[in-house]
Formats: C-alpha cells, structure tokens, sequence
C-alpha cells in the first residue's frame, strides 16, 4: 500500500533544513543535470508539459501550460517567477511541512522553474505567519548563496538568479495570485482585474508566473527522474504526480500525508497508512475535501472518491489544496457553515460590493440560524443572497469560494438547518436520524 | 461622420462595373489592402455602433444612447472594476461581465435590458443598500446622488435585509481637512475619493483601511485631507459620504439654479456652475472643460463663491465736500462725464486716467479703453494682484495660473495698457504722471486699494471716480462711487492666462441700482458723447472681433459651442 515518498522522502530527517543534508540525498543535482548539461530552458518547459504536473494551489491548471503564457518578447521586461507561500486555506498545511522540514527541495524547484522562464529574480511570498518558515527559508537561501547554486553565474553555467523571501501581512486574499502580486508590491492586497493576465503583466507590470510551493517542489523530480516516470503516478495521465493531502478533524492521526494522485478518500481517511480512522469510532457525517472553499461532500458520496483533480469535480467539488476536513456526527453543520462564512466575510478584501456585502450578511443570517432565531425563509434567503454573489458578479472568486460552503450545506444538509428554525438546536448525535423522522 | 468615405477605403460603391484600370489585360488587379479602421463597430443590444478606439465601454455606451449604471467608473480616474454595478453580457462570455474592465474589440455585441442583466444590477443594487444609512432627508447630496439614481432606476423596492446596519462610531461626520467632512456610514468603498487623491492630486491622502464589510476611506495617519483641490474628492463622490463644510445643509441641491461661469479666482479661468437661488450664491461647481479644469476645481476658486454674496456698495454716492451724498446712477455719471469734459477744456486730455482691472471682462476693459480712445486720452492702465502659483490639471497638462482674477491677458488684449506718448499706472504711483481726473473701472483689487499709501498718491487727483462692490481705502476717498454688480449678476467673456477667451453668463439680474461695469461706462460713454446706449455685451464682442488682433476668429456660437456653455445642456459635475 504504501507507495514511495517523493516530495516528503526526507521530511523528520535530523539534517532535512541543512543544505549539506539535502545534498547528500542527492540534491541540487536536477540543477546541475539543467545548467551544466545542455538543457535549454524550452526543454525544462517541455519537460514539466509531458509529466502532466498540474498546479498544487487549488485550480489544478496544468504548470507546463501557464508557463507558455508568457510571452516570447518581452519587450525588454524581465520575467518574475513568485512562489505562492501565503498557505492560508483554511485546513490546508502541506507547504509549510516542505518550507519548514525540506526548504532546500522548494528552492531547487524554484531554481528550476526560474531558469526555464528565463527569470532573473524570483520571490517567495509567505504568510505572515509563517514566521519559522520564513526564517529557515531565508537561512536556507544564505546557505545556497553561499554554495554558489544562487546569484550570478551559477555553477559556473552563466544562468544568475536572485531569490528573495517577502512576508505577507495576514490575508487570505494574499494567496489569490494577483492580489498576493498587489502585495509584493507593497499595496493593499487586493485582486487585480484580468485581463491583463499575471503572465503578461504582473509585478512591477512585467511578465509574472505564479506558481505554489508544491508545485516547484514537484519540478525536482521531474528532471530527475523524467516526466515519464511522474506522469506514470497516479489514478490516469490527467491527474499526475505524488501529492500531499492535509487531513484534519475528527480522525485518529490527522496530518500531511503522501500519496500517488488519486487516491481514494476512504483510504485516507481509514487507511492504517494515513488517518487511520474516525476518533471514538464516530461515523462521518460530512467532508470537505479541498480546503473551506470546496463544497461539502456527504458520507454516501465519498465512496469511490478519488482525491483528484477530475475525481472531485465529478462530485461537483474541488481537490483545492488538498485539505480534507472530515466532521463526524456530533458536528453541526449550521454551525461548521457559521465558522466558515465568519472566515470568509473577515478575509474580504472589501473591493466588490457583492463579496464586501454579502459575505458579512450570510455570516449574520447563518449565525441567526444558529442561535435558535431563524427563520423558514431564511435557507431560500441564504440560497438567494449566494447566487447574487457568485459566477463574475466579483473581479476574483474570493465569493464564489465563499458562497460554496453555504450552498452545499444546505443543499446536502437542509434538513439540519430547517430543524434548527423548528427546533432552535442542533440537529447532531446518534440518534439524528430519528429525531428529523419524529 | 460616418457616412463620409473612409481614408484609404474605396469611393466606388460596391457592386459597380470594373474600371479601365481593373480591367485591364494581364489577371486580376492586386487585392486593395483591407483600409485600417479608426472605431470599432459595437453592437449594443444589437445595434451597431461606430466608436472611437480607446474609449470605455461605458463611454461607448453613452455613444449609442445607453447609459450603463455605475458608481466607481469615472472618465479620468483608472478603471477599477468595484462597484460592480455596470454589469452586461458580453456575446460569447458566458459570465456577467463588468462593462468598465470589457476591452473593445470590432464587432463587441453587448446585451444590456436581458434579465441577467437586470436581476444583477438589482442584486448589487440590494448589496449596496443593505448597509447604506437611507438618510436622504437629511444628506445634501440627495438630488444628485447616484445612490438614489441607479437606485431608482434599478435597484428593486424592497430588500430581505432585516441585521442592525453597519456603524462607523468616530468615523461618522467628522471633519478630515479644511473642507471635507466625511462620514464612513454612507460610503459605498467606491474609492473615487482615493484615486482623485492618488491620481489627479497627487498628494495621496485618502486611503482604504481595514478590508472587507469593515472596509472604509479615512485619511493617512489622520493626516488632513489638505491639497490644493480636496473639495473635488466631495465631486467625484457619488454618494453623501464625502462633503463640503462651505456648502453642507445650505440648500436642496434641486433648488438650485445653474449657470456657466468662469472662475473668477485666477486667470486658470477654471469653467463653472454657479449655484444660486434667491439672488444668493450658494456654491461653484466645476464645469466640464476638458481643455481647461477638466472635471475639477481648486479649493481656493470653489470658496471664493461666497465673496460674490458681499455687497456694500448698493448705490451711487457723489461726495461734495467730506460727506458722500447718495445720488441716482445716472447722475453721477453725469457729474463724472461733466468732470471729465472741464478737464479736457483745461490741461486736456493726458490730464485723465483710466483704469482697468483683471476683474472686468474682455468687453468692459474694451469699452473703457474706446471711452479714452474717443477723448484722444492714452493714459490708461489695468490692475492686478499676483497670487501665489496655482496649478489646475486640464484632460492633458497641468496648467498654472498666478493672478488674483480671471482677466488681466483680456484687459491688456483689450489695449488697457498705455499707448505711446501716455502713462500707466505705474508712473502715477512713482509721481512721474499726476492725472487731474483718474476713472477706476473696478476697484476691487487689494494691492492698491488697501494700501493708504497708494491710495494717497492716487487721491492727489482732483477728481476720483470708481465702480466697486466692496468697501476699502480707495472706495472711502472717492468722489464718486458707482455700485458694480458681480461676476454672478453680469455677463460677458474673459481671456485666460492660455488665451482661450471663455464667456461666463449672468446668473441674477443685480439689485437694482446697482449695474453691471459695462453698463455703467455705457452710461459714461454716452454722457461723453460716444456710443450707443441699446449696445449689448455681444455688440462690444463684435467690436472686439472686429478691432482686436486674436479675436477675429472667437465667434458667438464658438463661445457658446462644445456643448459646454449651453444653458440646461451643460454638464455641472457634482453628479457625475
């Protein structure tokens, strides 16, 4: 069962932050495979293209591609490759475990990945609070300057690149790519209007690649073993790669494990390899698959569930960032949809008037629901102000994230919320069931 | 426009019979490159539409008759795409789209009356009044408040909202600069203010702070809103959360009567409304002159409204001996006019003095100087005070201005400047000319008229006669003094410091007897046998155009034209 480890091979190794460490597990050698073997750049890019990567931030957009997008005169610009560390989706933790444990595997990738965008500076954004992260990294960099595998001519192959760490501020709008951009550049983090695309004009109006940390980390591999061999991992040859799932809530062993994509949600969650079951034996009542942004998934629906790109959005969900968050039956959902629409409408950025608007309503009528003073009409109300917020009624999908907790909880769970307006409680326990039927 | 043949494009119709050249033997002619298209064809709810390359979907909309509602959009600050109210479909993108961030293609068909359309403007219409205080009865920017506009036009009656609504404790009718009160409950975070701040002033002031439904506009630091044009952040607002301390709670905006101007602060010559009701002004607003002050206005011109409610000169006076007696205006000119006369019999006429002042317009400086002409005097003059520099940002170049007044290119285009063989100004005050007789046309200028010193040379005249509206040293020694009408009660036109010579109209006719300046030198003209009493403003205009070099060209309906100056048709931007 349990398949070889990729991207976390040397996570809880005594020397895995070292440089010294990394390189005596072999790394910083797809580098030098790169610069000091002929490769050119448009080889690299055609390199991640076959292994089928697809991006590890949430939208799964295929890296290879993205990195097509720029274009081929840059009427003299220099090209910015930026680093999406601001890991802040709620559930979501898989970055940090490679910045904090293996920051030298991320800052090969992005090396990488610099050189076949023909980058000369590249940053890694971080989240604020990140603060250890942030500190290995910038300690990890120092130790790669100083081995000459950052700066100029590096390894003697003429290729110069100068990486920086940058700490965010706290906001979750921070890790959408433009507005993580706006940031970078010392503005008020809020999403840009697209076009035009990051890829065209992003920082300081040059062309920007923004791609996540487990995604340059995945770039290492690649050259190492070939896109072959990646693209032979996981469930089909559209969902490719090893890739890092985040479990969290009520199971035995939460935390970051990895697997070939696609692995099956049941695995995850009972697997003796992974999360190893439900705590107290409790049963599941919901799951949210991809971080606070993926619509709910109920206990019938995540048989035969494949964690995956595709296998998610045949259950009308998202992968996301691979953050699952499993509720047992003592959970309310009324309750999980207050926490989540609370998150959303303090992490509005406050641009748009739907999202600044209505984020804050649905957090006041799901908390009425709550505490016992709602109303009938109140679920068609919550139903109605979402659909007024989603689908290009905003500049980026911050709404469309957070009208999605909302209307899968009731569209999957609307007897919860209606027994609350009866009853004025929550509707949790055993015996649930038979409480709805009484 | 559109149906003239386009450049490069083929004048023959289609369909026409082939040419000798065409049909000449050896193949077919070379295929005509396709002509290069200057619009964009756009199809608005089907109907095409020919429109400027570079213009805003909204701009392009306004083109073909249909206005696109919004609130954050604004012709000259950048595109931000937040309001989200100017939503339409967009052929081929199967999502709403916001018109303002739409790039323009050929053959762009936007849907604006679909019923997605409709619910979503409603919706965000909803979303944007779920927190908004809805106190209109007591916000001065009801009647010209797109809030209430887009409201009516598209937003639905009722709303589910049933929350407490949002508050701003301490950010609630405060004052943040000299001028500006702002109060965060009415906000709607279009960030108008911010970017009128960022962009055009570029000071920087406002900003957002704190983020999603706590989002609101507040200065930096608590520093004051302080530049040059912090009242235009007011203008651009849509809605009552930003206004003006001069004007807040005077009047209901629909009260008030709106007339073109000019700005009488500087010689910028910034276009305005003059807002009065009663016979009162009650504020200026900018007038849209994109070859001027754009959309804006500088603090220091928009207050100066208030100075055109000060009168203190409400009648002729004629002093005989130390104390002035109040006689009818037509008498007094008649002693001015008798004056003047004994004087040309005496020493002649280099004994007289006349007058001008950046304040009086193209035809009054005009009339004065004929009046000097017509006596063979070349001993004439105007006055005017110099400012610290101004700057005003037309559509493309900032411009400054450095005059107390709008009209001092004007006076000396006029000829008010001494011809050869005459004196000016300046040699009377150093005591080189000692005019028997000086006629001061305006005598609102603070340089001289406030200074006892410079009054004192001028008062060794025999005989001092000045029109003014205002009391100061030089009205107070006068022996005659004519009761001028201001800048609201007259007409006329004005020559700014780029040479544009813009025509301002009368808001209110003045209380009488007080009569506009070029009414009174008429009087004057006519009691020295020169002129003709029936001459309008627009006469004295055909005499400029017909004497003066420069304004040949500057016609009736040029003065009149761009759509700018026509009364009812012009465009005030307190609603925009």
């Amino acid at each position: 069962m349990a398949a070889e480890k990729v991207l976390l091979a040397r996570v809880g190794k005594e020397d895995s932050r070292s440089l010294r460490g990394y390189v005596d597990d072999g790394g910083y050698k797809a580098l030098r495979t790169v610069l000091t073997g002929g490769w050119t750049p448009e080889k690299l890019t055609d390199e991640v293209k076959r292994s089928g990567l697809r991006g590890r931030g949430g939208a799964g957009f295929p890296t290879g591609m993205k990195w097509g997008f720029v274009p081929k005169d840059t009427k003299g610009k220099p090209v910015y490759l930026l680093c999406n560390a601001d890991e802040s989706e709620p559930g979501t933790f898989k970055d940090r475990l490679i910045i904090e444990e293996d920051p030298h595997q991320l800052i090969e990738g992005i090396i990488l990945s610099a050189y076949a965008l023909r980058c000369r500076t590249a940053y890694i954004y971080i989240r604020g609070e990140f603060y250890l992260g942030a500190r290995v990294l910038d300690d990890a960099l120092e130790e790669a300057r100083g081995e000459g595998f950052l700066g100029e001519n590096i390894l003697n192959s003429g290729y110069s690149l100068d990486l920086w760490v940058h700490r965010g501020a706290g906001a979750y709008i921070c890790g959408e790519e433009t507005g993580l951009i706006e940031s970078l550049e010392g503005k008020r983090g809020q999403p840009r209007i697209k076009p035009p695309f990051p890829a065209v004009s992003g920082v300081f109006a040059a062309p920007t690649i923004v791609n996540n940390v487990e995604t340059l980390a995945c770039v290492v591999p690649i050259v190492n073993r070939g896109a072959e061999w990646f693209a032979k991992i996981g469930r089909n040859e559209k969902n490719t790669g090893p890739k890092l799932y985040c479990i969290s809530g009520h199971v035995n062993r939460p935390g970051v494990y990895e697997a070939p994509m696609g692995l099956q949600m049941k695995d995850l969650i009972f697997g003796d390899d992974f999360a190893r079951g439900m705590r107290d034996n409790r049963r599941v009542k919901a799951v949210i698959p991809g971080g606070a942004s993926a619509a709910m998934l109920t206990a019938d629906e995540i048989e035969d569930c494949p964690l995956d790109f595709d296998g998610l959005a045949a259950k009308k969900s998202m992968l996301g960032s691979a953050a699952i968050i499993v509720m047992n039956e003592d959970t309310c959902i009324v309750n999980a949809a207050q926490n989540l629409t609370k998150f959303f409408a303090h992490e509005s950025c406050g641009q748009c008037t739907p999202c600044r608007e209505g984020t804050p309503w649905l957090n006041k009528v799901v908390s009425r629901i709550e505490e016992g003073a709602g109303r009938a009409e109140d679920i068609e109300l919550l139903e109605r102000i979402s659909n007024q917020m989603g689908n290009g009624m905003t500049i980026c999908v911050f709404a469309d994230a957070a009208i999605a907790p909302v209307l899968s909880s009731i569209g999957k769970f609307r007897e919860e919320y209606l027994h609350h307006v009866r009853e004025k409680r929550c509707l949790v326990g055993p015996g649930a069931a038979a409480l709805v039927t009484a | 426009m559109s149906s003239a043949p386009k450049p490069g494009g083929d004048p023959k119709p289609p369909g026409a019979p082939p040419t000798a050249a065409e049909s000449r033997p050896g193949g077919p002619p070379p295929p005509a490159p396709p002509p290069e298209k200057s619009t964009f064809t756009i199809l608005f709810d089907g109907k095409p539409i020919e429109v400027p390359k570079d213009v805003n979907l909204i701009e392009a909309a306004k083109l073909a008759g249909i206005e696109i509602p919004h609130f954050c959009y604004h012709p000259r600050l950048t595109v931000v795409g937040q309001c989200r109210m100017c939503l339409v479909e967009v052929e081929g993108i199967p999502k709403i789209q916001a018109a303002c961030t739409t790039p323009l293609k050929d053959g762009l068909s936007i849907k604006t009356t679909t019923e997605k359309v409709v619910q979503s403007r409603a919706a965000n219409m909803e979303f944007l009044l779920i927190n908004h205080p809805l106190d209109c009865p007591i916000c001065d920017q009801a009647g010209e408040c797109k809030l209430q506009d887009n409201s009516f036009g598209y937003g639905d009656q009722k709303s589910d909202f049933d929350e407490r609504k949002r508050q701003y404790p301490g950010f609630d009718r405060t004052l943040i600069g000299p001028h500006v009160i702002a109060d965060m409950t009415r906000c709607i975070q279009c960030t108008r203010c911010i970017r009128f701040c960022q962009e055009i002033a570029g000071t920087g002031e406002l900003t957002f702070l704190d983020r999603g439904g706590r989002t609101l506009v507040w200065t930096h630091d608590g520093k004051p809103l302080a530049n040059d044009w912090s009242a235009c952040a007011a203008d651009v607002c849509p809605v009552g959360a930003l206004t003006t301390r001069e004007f807040r709670f005077r009047r209901r905006v629909w009260d008030l009567q709106k007339t073109p101007s000019v700005c009488p602060g500087c010689n910028i010559g910034c276009n305005i409304s003059i807002e009065s009701k009663d016979s009162i002004v009650y504020r200026f607003l900018p007038r849209l002159n994109p070859e001027v002050n754009d959309y804006w206005l500088c603090d220091y011109g928009r207050f100066s409204s208030e100075k055109l409610n000060q009168r203190e000169i409400d009648k002729a006076t004629v002093r005989e001996g130390d104390a002035p007696r109040t006689e009818i205006v037509p008498s007094a000119i008649v002693r001015i006019g008798a004056e003047i006369r004994r004087t040309i019999e005496g020493a002649g006429p280099s004994a007289l003095f006349f007058l001008g002042s950046a304040h009086l317009s193209n035809e009054e400086n005009f009339l004065l100087r004929k009046i000097a002409d017509h006596l063979a005097c070349g001993n004439r003059d105007a006055v005017v005070d110099r400012s610290r520099v101004r700057r005003m940002k037309s559509k493309t170049e900032w411009i400054e201005g450095d005059h107390f007044g709008a009209n001092f290119a004007g006076a000396k285009d006029m000829g008010m400047s001494p011809s050869s063989g005459g004196y000016g100004l300046e040699d009377v005050l150093a005591g080189r000319a000692t005019p028997e007789v000086i006629v001061v046309g305006d005598a609102a200028f603070a340089a001289i008229a406030d200074d006892p010193e410079r009054v004192a040379i001028l008062r060794r005249a025999r005989f001092l006669a000045v029109a003014g509206r205002t009391v100061n040293a030089l009205t107070a020694t006068a022996d005659v003094v004519l009761p001028a009408s201001s800048l609201a009660e007259r007409e006329g036109t004005f020559t700014n410091v780029q040479g544009r010579v813009q025509r301002f109209e009368r808001a209110f006719l003045p209380k009488p007897p007080v009569r506009a300046a070029w009414e009174l030198f008429l009087l004057l003209a006519d009691a020295l046998g020169y002129g003709d009493r029936d001459w309008k403003p627009e006469d004295l205009r055909r005499m400029i155009q017909a004497e003066v070099e420069g304004y040949s060209e500057v016609t009736e309906a040029e003065l009149e034209g761009g759509g700018l100056m026509r009364k009812g048709l012009f465009v005030s931007t307190g609603a925009i």
